[in-house]
């Protein structure tokens, strides 16, 4: 035995050894504070990251209702076939799930008489993207499958009945371009996309109201936050956000007078071979709340408007906001009051017509050919004299009828709450000096005079003129939207009626227009004769603007506005290829008066009426 | 000498050390409790209840180890390494395949890994045998060619099952018990250098999977979903431990399968221990083995012959190097090994195994030099 003295020679090696293992153990204490003290976050987020999922819930869109409460946009439920291939993943093996979602996709589909609409490739995609969410394989199923489902959904593990919300339109196309319609969202409008791992998008206005107050009626969308296991699978629910279903929007649309509008604009009667496309608006005079809107041709946004996105006759375009006229005839009330205001027209004012005027060296004809003789005020507006107007017009001057244009609204947007309407164009000298590098001629201002020339006006612009005018000399702002509530039927807003301006005009000026475009309509011999309604006093102007001299085509207007004494609504008619104002445009103005009134008319005889 | 004469002797153990070990041993059974558990109410393997069986064995062996006198032990030192060996070979041979390893005998269900037994024999083998050597200058060369030739044979054979982490082990222990033997640090330094020279012929002796370990060490994101995964993922979970924990049952790094559930009762318990309870937890492990590290070092220098510090100090490797690997593998400063870390980890042939090895060191303390 060695003794115990050779352990001592070596405690040098030793006390190396403690040394050793101390700076061993500080090595792993001082990577460890790194790790779970400094670097702590950056770890926290990696095991958040891999773990935690966000999967977006979309909300229910708001309503959207008439001024009575009626609905016009609401939702309701698809019931739609899912398959859920997390739960399978959770009874059957990983490289089994899609075989086993296959074959129970197949059974499901022999089941309900449904052809697979899925692919293996679906799945599988599914399976490695968007495995906690149910991968859905019938849409919008009729009862009838639905409860053909229900009785044997045992049988077919890991599927599920969804009911998901479908933008529903109760009346189809009814206001259809005041509404617009809905598509699917695209995901990087405003809302950070890579917050939800799984985002599932809801559907978005792409028209219209739809549009326009898209953020209103969207709602807030929900999140959900799972936790998953490292083969995505659910193990548990973190955090639960509810989607808030959007706002309910209240129109100042009444959806009696659009069906009257929209029965009328659809049986104007157009010679064969010419088809309907045009626009009608009606406006509340005393506010400026529109009462009605209607494009034709039209759609049904319940169905998918992809394939009329390059459609002939454009029926998705808005033509009371979206698309610009020459207003013809309708502007001779504007000519009219610019010139009493200028002061160098007299309602007395007469002139000859035969037909046509020579101006400088070349002939202007008037549209009755034959001339209609002897003419003053009143009566070249009853009878829509142009050389009448030619005349005066020039007198009057093209500042004064510009000046007195832009006062009604004409040349710039009426910025409505639901769309971008168009400006249409008042042409100056100036306008003319720029774009074509000519002189004003004094022929330009008698064609301006006629609502010719280069002026441009949507209908829209147009109603509101005949409701300034008819209102005596107010400008309000149009809009379809009177209020927004929340779903829980709170009142959030409520839109004020706004004066854009109020003609700076005598009133015995505008009395003379009024009384003009009173005989337009009500005298046998008006042009707007068609338009008149046995027992109300309607006054109004028509308008045919030569579009095309060569094919014939005409674009057919009438505006108006009724009843006389204290008007409740202004009306315009405006139809692209309508041949005559007074034969085609008056006629359908006259059907909507004629509804507008008709128990108001049946109940007091014809006397003083009020809508509303 | 009769039995209770014997057990006598337990009086005068090291008791902080036992107390360090119970602690080690309570945190060992607690954390692979929570490194099976699936959430409330879902089954769980049963390794905590296995564990604690372990332990209650092992405490047997412990108290066995610590009152046989070490001479008495060790002059077998022939017989235990020899039916090492013979173990080695038997595994080689007819052991069951693991991951693609031949490291366990198994008989029906129960299985030994003879790895452990041989680190242990190979121990007691090179402390008696430079217990035995004069370490004359002249004949240096022949006692570490003597150690050398002790190691090779149980080395080569744990090499081919394969179990690398063991084989390094073995090898750093070897060397360590060679530097307090005395042997001088010039052929200590030529020792290594030739060691070193030699890895390139380890490199190409080494199976694809633990070249892609050693790979994915220098850089985890290169494969993240296969090599790498085990060490991001224990990154992970020990990073977002953070400083206070998650709370026991709570790691949802190890709760939700992050953390591989084959591996995280054994290899990466550390990792759910600092998940689930930190820095905090960190440091109270590091601290216990520090005690029994340090306690052990002591025993090495007041023990009461050269053989008693060579088998102390040996242990005392064993255990740091099994530690600072297994921990350092958890953080990413070593490449992934399957290496357990003692007493926390589960398994029985280590916890036996370890706990023998800690009856040893008791046993040089009891038979210490004053006594």
């Amino acid at each position: 035995m060695i003794i115990s003295a050779a352990s001592r020679d070596n405690s040098p090696r030793l006390a190396i050894v403690r040394v050793g293992i101390a700076l061993g153990l500080l090595f792993l204490m001082v990577n460890l504070f790194h790790v779970q003290i400094m670097d702590r976050d950056r770890y926290g987020d990696r095991e958040q990251a891999q773990s935690l999922r966000r999967i977006r819930l979309p909300a229910a869109r708001g309503e959207i209702v008439d001024r009575n409460g009626v609905v016009l946009a609401n939702n309701r439920p698809s019931y739609d076939i899912a398959i859920s291939l997390d739960q399978l993943g959770r009874v059957s093996k990983r490289q089994d799930v899609a075989r086993i979602a296959e074959t129970n996709i197949l059974a499901m589909s022999r089941a309900i008489g449904l052809p697979v609409t899925v692919t293996d490739e679906n799945i599988r995609n599914h399976y490695y993207r968007r495995r906690p969410l149910p991968l859905p394989l019938w849409r919008d199923l009729p009862a009838a499958t639905v409860a053909a489902f229900e009785e044997r959904a045992g049988n077919w593990p890991g599927t599920d009945l969804i009911v998901t919300p479908v933008r529903q339109y109760p009346y189809a196309s009814l206001a259809a371009h005041l509404l617009g319609y809905c598509g699917k969202a695209e995901q990087t409008e405003d809302e950070e996309v890579e917050n939800f791992y799984y985002y599932q998008s809801d559907s978005t206005g792409k028209q219209g109201v739809e549009r326009a107050f898209d953020d209103d009626l969207r709602g807030a969308p929900g999140g959900h936050t799972i936790r998953v296991n490292p083969s995505g699978m659910k193990v548990g629910e973190v955090g639960d956000k509810p989607a808030e279903r959007g706002n309910r929007i209240v129109l100042t649309i009444d959806v009696r007078i659009q069906q009257i509008v929209e029965n009328a604009l659809a049986h104007t009667v157009l010679p064969a071979g010419k088809k309907l496309c045009g626009a009608v608006v009606v406006i509340d005079p005393r506010n400026g709340e529109i009462l009605a809107l209607a494009s034709a041709p039209t759609f049904d946004p319940n169905v998918s408007v992809v394939p009329l996105l390059n459609a002939t006759g454009s029926p998705l375009l808005n033509h009371a906001t979206g698309a610009r006229y020459a207003p013809g005839s309708t502007f001779k009330p504007v000519t009219l009051l610019a010139g009493l205001e200028s002061g160098k027209v007299s309602a007395s004012d007469t002139a000859v017509c035969g037909g046509g005027l020579q101006i400088g060296n070349r002939r202007f004809g008037c549209w009755n050919t034959h001339g209609h003789g002897r003419m003053d005020a009143f009566t070249a507006m009853m009878q829509s004299c142009d050389v009448w107007f030619y005349q005066e017009g020039m007198r009057a001057g093209v500042e004064a009828i510009t000046r007195m244009a832009g006062e009604l609204g004409l040349g710039q947007s009426a910025s409505v709450d639901f769309a971008h309407d168009l400006a249409g164009g008042v042409p100056t000298p100036e306008w003319k000096r720029e774009h074509f590098n000519e002189k004003w001629w004094e022929s330009d201002t008698a064609q301006l005079a006629i609502g010719q020339s280069y002026l441009l006006a949507t209908p829209l612009q147009m109603a509101n003129v005949a409701a300034t005018l008819g209102n005596g000399g107010t400008r309000w702002r149009p809009f379809a939207v009177k209020q927004i509530e929340s779903p829980d039927g709170k009142t959030l807003q409520i839109t004020q009626p706004v004066v854009l301006s109020r003609l700076s005009v005598r009133s015995q000026n505008l009395a003379v227009v009024r009384q003009a475009m009173l005989g337009a309509v009500q005298s046998a011999q008006g042009t707007g004769h068609h338009a008149a309604v046995r027992g109300l006093t309607v006054a109004g102007k028509t308008g045919t603007a030569e579009f095309n001299k060569k094919d014939g085509i005409n674009r057919a207007w009438f505006i108006g506005f009724a009843p006389f004494e204290q008007p409740v609504v202004a009306v315009a008619v405006l139809i692209e290829d309508g041949v005559s104002g007074g034969h085609v445009a008056a006629p359908v103005a006259g059907q909507i008066f004629a509804g507008i009134f008709k128990s108001s008319l049946e109940t007091t005889g014809g006397g003083p009426i009020y809508v509303d | 000498m009769s039995i209770s004469r014997q057990l006598q002797q337990l009086k005068r153990m090291d008791w902080l050390l036992t107390v360090a070990v119970v602690l080690l041993a309570i945190g060992s059974v607690a954390f692979i409790y929570s490194a099976s558990y699936r959430g409330p109410g879902q089954p769980m393997p049963d390794y905590y209840r296995m564990q604690i069986g372990w332990f209650v064995v092992g405490a047997v062996l412990y108290v066995a180890a610590a009152v046989v006198d070490y001479r008495w032990i060790c002059q077998w030192a022939t017989v235990w390494y020899v039916v090492a060996v013979l173990l080695l070979l038997l595994v080689l041979f007819t052991g069951m395949k693991v991951y693609g390893a031949r490291r366990w005998l198994g008989w029906h269900g129960f299985g030994i890994q003879p790895s452990e037994v041989a680190k242990l024999a190979v121990l007691v083998a090179l402390s008696y045998y430079l217990f035995h050597r004069t370490l004359e200058m002249r004949r240096q060369w022949a006692t570490i060619g003597g150690a050398l030739a002790i190691l090779a044979v149980p080395l080569v054979l744990i090499f081919a099952q394969p179990d690398l982490g063991s084989a390094v082990i073995l090898t750093l222990v070897t060397v360590g018990l060679l530097f307090v033997a005395g042997v001088r640090v010039k052929h200590l330094v030529v020792l290594v250098v030739a060691g070193v020279l030699a890895m390139p012929v380890m490199w190409l002796r080494m199976r694809e999977y633990q070249k892609a370990r050693l790979t994915v060490f220098l850089d985890p994101d290169r494969d993240p979903l296969g090599a790498g995964w085990n060490l991001n993922q224990s990154l992970i979970a020990v990073g977002s431990g953070g400083f206070g924990g998650k709370g026991y049952l709570q790691g949802t790094q190890n709760l939700l399968g992050y953390l591989p559930r084959t591996v995280a009762p054994n290899d990466f318990l550390f990792s759910v221990i600092a998940e689930e309870k930190g820095f905090v937890g960190s440091v109270c492990v590091v601290g216990l083995f520090a005690v029994i590290l340090f306690r052990g070092l002591r025993i090495a220098a007041e023990a009461r012959d050269r053989l008693g510090m060579l088998l102390a100090t040996g242990i005392v490797g064993l255990l740091f190097f099994h530690v600072f690997v297994n921990i350092g593998m958890t953080i990413g400063l070593l490449p992934v090994k399957g290496l357990p870390l003692p007493l926390l980890s589960y398994g029985g042939s280590f916890v036996l195994a370890t706990m023998t090895a800690l009856g040893l060191l008791q046993n040089v303390w009891i038979h210490r030099r004053n006594y």
